[in-house]
């Protein structure tokens, strides 16, 4: 047992008071009596009148220094110090984050976690509810409370962690969020080694994790140069002590780039080296610490970051000229307005045709309006101008239009979609929906001088590449919505080459959340697009255990964050009770006599 | 004390039912001893006479009436024998009333209890040709009524005992020391208190053991100073004195009280014993029709 405020029993010192007050006591109530001569003759066998009898005797003092003590000890705050966790509901909060990796806990740090929850989960007495929130970039209640022991294992045997750092601060705060029952109780499995923890209420830390040895590749990046491609790959030390790290970069299993780097301790090394080819290059160091997933990172140079492109119409020298240029993967042209013949290109471009209702895909649209779109055209406008556009649109970056003339336009009426650019007349309308990715510039490039304008090719690159999508890369745990176009379904094989089918909704692919850094390969009829998911920054691989806040504002971290997983039986309300009962008894026997003496 | 004024007609009706006047009138005094009376009564008394219940002979004396000669036993033994009877004299009947302030306890009141007793002897007495008198008694004011004689003084008699009212001290020894230093002849004491003097009850008693009076000692208290129905923790005040006593009161102070009760009565019986005082002790729980006839002709006070 434990106090949680031991300075309260200090009142004790009362209870001897309690006695003294009792014994001189002068609350006597007057009575008359015809005479106290009987009275008198009986003080000398009266036991009443000799105090150390009285106390003895007297059960009222007897049920108010027990009332008096259980109020000083409630005051204390004593609690009884249980194995397992009491209370009502139960929040497992578990740390996703890539130092949950580590291996200085075997098997891991987020296996030892997961295994106390399971242990917790497996001692659960029937009623109790638990629930489940995972810790990972963006925190996430992964199960509701639930009484089911079953869904409650398999939610947690799912769990794996990223390789990002969690948000563990706004999973804690999520988890306090829920309706937890009286007496709920909040278990958080970390290793606290990024941030520190939010102290709430009903919450206990358990800290997992001992050591702090980890270097980590942070950043490996491939670019193009005018020169050819160079690679920038920077490694972190996040232990003191200075490491002398192998590092090996590899494409299509073979070395291109072998390097010793030494790294101080608690400090960064970046290596810059050229690359040759295209594709995926791997990079890896040999460490031996205790985060082995954050030694190898990837990279992909596409060799055509922009789609293939397929121009419909009756030819434009401007289009075929910039698509010479541009990196697509491939550009064709034809004059045919069949769409069984669109689907093998990543973007279509319809130039001043009058097409039927087009399929689910991405189209540039040049003065061609499909009838299927939210969108319509009443006649021409004559000399409409550029006078605004949405400069922070990815379609529109780097591009100026403010000196293009165009003699006549189409005159578009949008029923939805976005304007991107106009003046009194859309002239740039860009749709997203259904499957399909529209770009819509409302006149023909020969009747206007924007093919010889700069903006001209950055316009068109812009819009091929939001349309058709070029390389990705995102951190692991960001969620990725990736058009469809015509496929219904397409296969998702990650890093470690596990294969995956994702269909296709309203005509996009929804991704799960791709938890490692790694390439993925998104594939479908129309070709595969790589997703490369860059390694933990720097704040992910620090695996130094932090502690837990300390319990009730004191100094120190909590009893429960390591060792045997004990909880708290708050015994305060056991004693008010008592307290409680020990007056209604006095109450009771005090007015139980005549005339009452309390 | 001293008996309030105003008393109206009903007095003696308040005090007594008419009723039970009626009943007393079959009772009389019964007196252990035979005391000298002032006038003819109803008893037989020490001085021989001219009564009519037979007492003895003896030998002629010069002077003595011929009336009384008996002639029977001269013609028997040729001397002159004379009979001697008992005087049928009055009883001289003296009523106490304790009326101090520790009287007024109990429902109905000790005082008026010892009234009731007191009008119902001094009732018996008067109808029995007996003189009565009564004295009220605390410790510094004592009222007397002076000694009546005949039924027609009953009405006196009743109206004193209903004025009085609870007041002042007791002090058994004064008051008594007072009474007898104006009797003139003994004869019969009722006492009627409730013996709470702090200086103690003997010293009164011993006064009438030495002026030879005959003692009859009602002790009159109330239910509440036989069983104390109080508990807890109580600053008891003296009614008369006004002295106070802290006591609380559980169960192991009532047995106390009961054990000094017990001894206080005890003390009595055996000091009255002794002194060869009639003593009889009684309750407010109890009607004072019971009382009179009942246990004070069970006492010998009464036939």
């Amino acid at each position: 047992m434990s106090l949680g405020a031991p300075a309260a029993l200090w009142g004790l010192l009362a209870i001897p008071f309690l006695v003294l007050l009792y014994l001189l006591r002068v609350r006597r109530r007057e009575h008359p009596v015809s005479s106290i001569l009987l009275w008198q003759r009986s003080a000398p066998t009266l036991a009443a009148y000799r105090p150390a009898r009285r106390i003895e005797r007297s059960l009222l003092l007897l049920l108010q220094i027990l009332a008096a003590a259980a109020v000083v000890v409630a005051l204390a705050r004593p609690t009884a110090i249980v194995r397992g966790v009491e209370g009502g509901d139960l929040i497992l909060v578990l740390d996703l984050s890539l130092s949950m990796r580590a291996r200085d806990v075997a098997p891991t740090r987020f296996d030892r976690a997961r295994d106390e929850a399971l242990d917790l989960i497996s001692h659960l007495r029937p009623g109790r509810r638990a629930g489940i929130v995972a810790a990972g970039p963006t925190p996430q209640v992964v199960l509701p409370l639930t009484g089911d022991h079953a869904t409650l294992v398999a939610a947690l045997r799912a769990l794996e962690p990223w390789d990002a750092a969690g948000d563990l601060g706004g999973a804690v705060l999520a988890a306090g969020e829920l309706p937890l029952s009286r007496g709920g109780r909040i278990v958080v499995w970390t290793d606290a080694a990024r941030e520190g923890l939010p102290a709430v209420p009903h919450a206990t830390y358990r800290i997992v994790g001992t050591s702090a040895d980890n270097v980590a590749i942070t950043a490996f990046r491939i670019a193009r140069d005018p020169g050819g491609a160079e690679a920038l790959l920077r490694l972190d030390n996040f232990d003191d002590r200075a490491r002398r790290v192998p590092l090996d970069v590899s494409h299509d299993r073979v070395t291109v780039y072998r390097d010793t780097v030494d790294v101080p301790g608690g400090g960064s090394r970046t290596v810059v080296f050229p690359v040759a080819g295209t594709g995926e290059f791997r990079a890896r160091i040999t460490t031996h610490d205790a985060v082995p997933e954050d030694d190898v990172a990837s990279a992909v140079l596409d060799p055509a970051p922009l789609p293939a492109v397929l121009l419909v119409g009756e030819g434009n020298p401007y289009l075929e000229r910039l698509l010479r240029v541009l990196p697509v993967a491939r550009a064709a042209a034809t004059r045919s307005l069949d769409p069984a013949a669109w689907g093998s290109y990543g973007v279509v471009i319809l130039d001043r045709v009058a097409p039927g209702p087009v399929p689910p895909g991405n189209y540039l649209l040049i003065a061609s309006v499909p009838p299927n779109l939210p969108v319509s055209a009443a006649g021409e406008v004559r000399g409409p101008e550029f006078r605004t556009w949405d400069r922070t649109d990815p379609v529109l970056q780097f591009v100026d239009l403010s000196s293009v003339r165009v003699s006549r336009a189409l005159a578009l009426t949008a029923d939805g979609g976005r304007v991107l650019a106009g003046g009194d007349a859309p002239l740039l309308w860009a749709f997203e929906g259904g499957g399909t990715r529209a770009l819509l510039l409302a006149f023909a490039l020969q009747d206007s001088d924007l093919p010889e304008r700069v903006a001209f090719p950055v316009l068109l690159a812009n819009s091929l590449a939001w349309l058709g999508g070029g390389p990705i890369e995102i951190g692991a745990g960001e969620r990725l919505e990736i058009p469809a176009g015509a496929a219904s379904a397409a296969e998702l094989v990650d890093p470690a080459g596990r294969r995956g089918t994702v269909r296709a909704i309203d005509g996009a692919f929804l991704l799960p959340a791709l938890t490692r850094a790694g390439v993925y390969h998104l594939r479908t009829e129309a070709g595969a697009r790589a997703i490369t998911v860059r390694p933990a920054a720097r704040p992910a691989g620090r695996i130094k255990p932090g502690v837990a806040p300390a319990p009730s504002g004191a100094g120190g971290q909590g009893p429960e964050a390591r060792g045997p997983l004990l909880s708290q039986v708050p015994l305060w309300p056991w004693c008010v009770l008592g307290a409680v009962a020990a007056v209604a008894t006095e109450w009771a026997i005090a007015t139980r006599r005549r005339g009452g003496d309390a | 004390m001293a008996p309030s004024t105003g008393a109206g007609p009903e007095a003696g009706r308040r005090l007594l039912a008419p009723e039970f006047l009626q009943k007393l009138e079959t009772l009389s005094l019964l007196s252990r001893k035979r005391f000298r009376g002032a006038q003819r009564g109803d008893r037989r008394s020490l001085a021989r006479g001219r009564g009519l219940e037979f007492d003895d002979y003896r030998a002629y004396q010069l002077g003595d009436d011929y009336r009384y000669i008996d002639w029977n036993v001269v013609s028997r033994l040729d001397r002159f024998f004379v009979k001697m009877f008992s005087e049928e004299e009055d009883l001289d009947v003296s009523l106490m009333v304790d009326t101090s302030r520790s009287m007024a306890a109990g429902r109905p009141s000790k005082l008026l209890l010892a009234a009731q007793l007191a009008a119902a002897i001094g009732y018996i007495g008067l109808t029995n040709l007996d003189r009565v008198g009564v004295t009220a008694f605390a410790s510094t004011t004592a009222s007397r009524l002076d000694r009546l004689r005949s039924r027609a003084r009953a009405v006196d008699l009743l109206e004193f005992l209903d004025r009085l009212e609870p007041s002042g001290e007791t002090h058994l020894g004064l008051a008594m020391r007072r009474h007898l230093a104006t009797s003139r002849r003994r004869g019969l004491l009722v006492l009627l208190s409730d013996l709470f003097d702090p200086r103690g009850y003997e010293p009164a008693l011993l006064l009438c053991r030495h002026h030879r009076v005959q003692t009859f000692l009602i002790h009159v208290l109330a239910e509440e100073e036989v069983s104390p129905r109080i508990a807890g923790d109580l600053r008891l005040v003296d009614a008369e004195t006004q002295q106070a006593v802290d006591v609380t009161v559980d169960a192991e102070a009532v047995r106390a009280y009961a054990a000094a009760r017990d001894a206080f009565f005890h003390g009595i019986e055996r000091f009255c014993f002794r002194h060869g005082i009639d003593y009889l002790r009684t309750s407010t729980a109890v009607p004072v029709e019971t009382l009179v006839l009942r246990w004070l002709r069970q006492g010998g006070l009464l036939q």
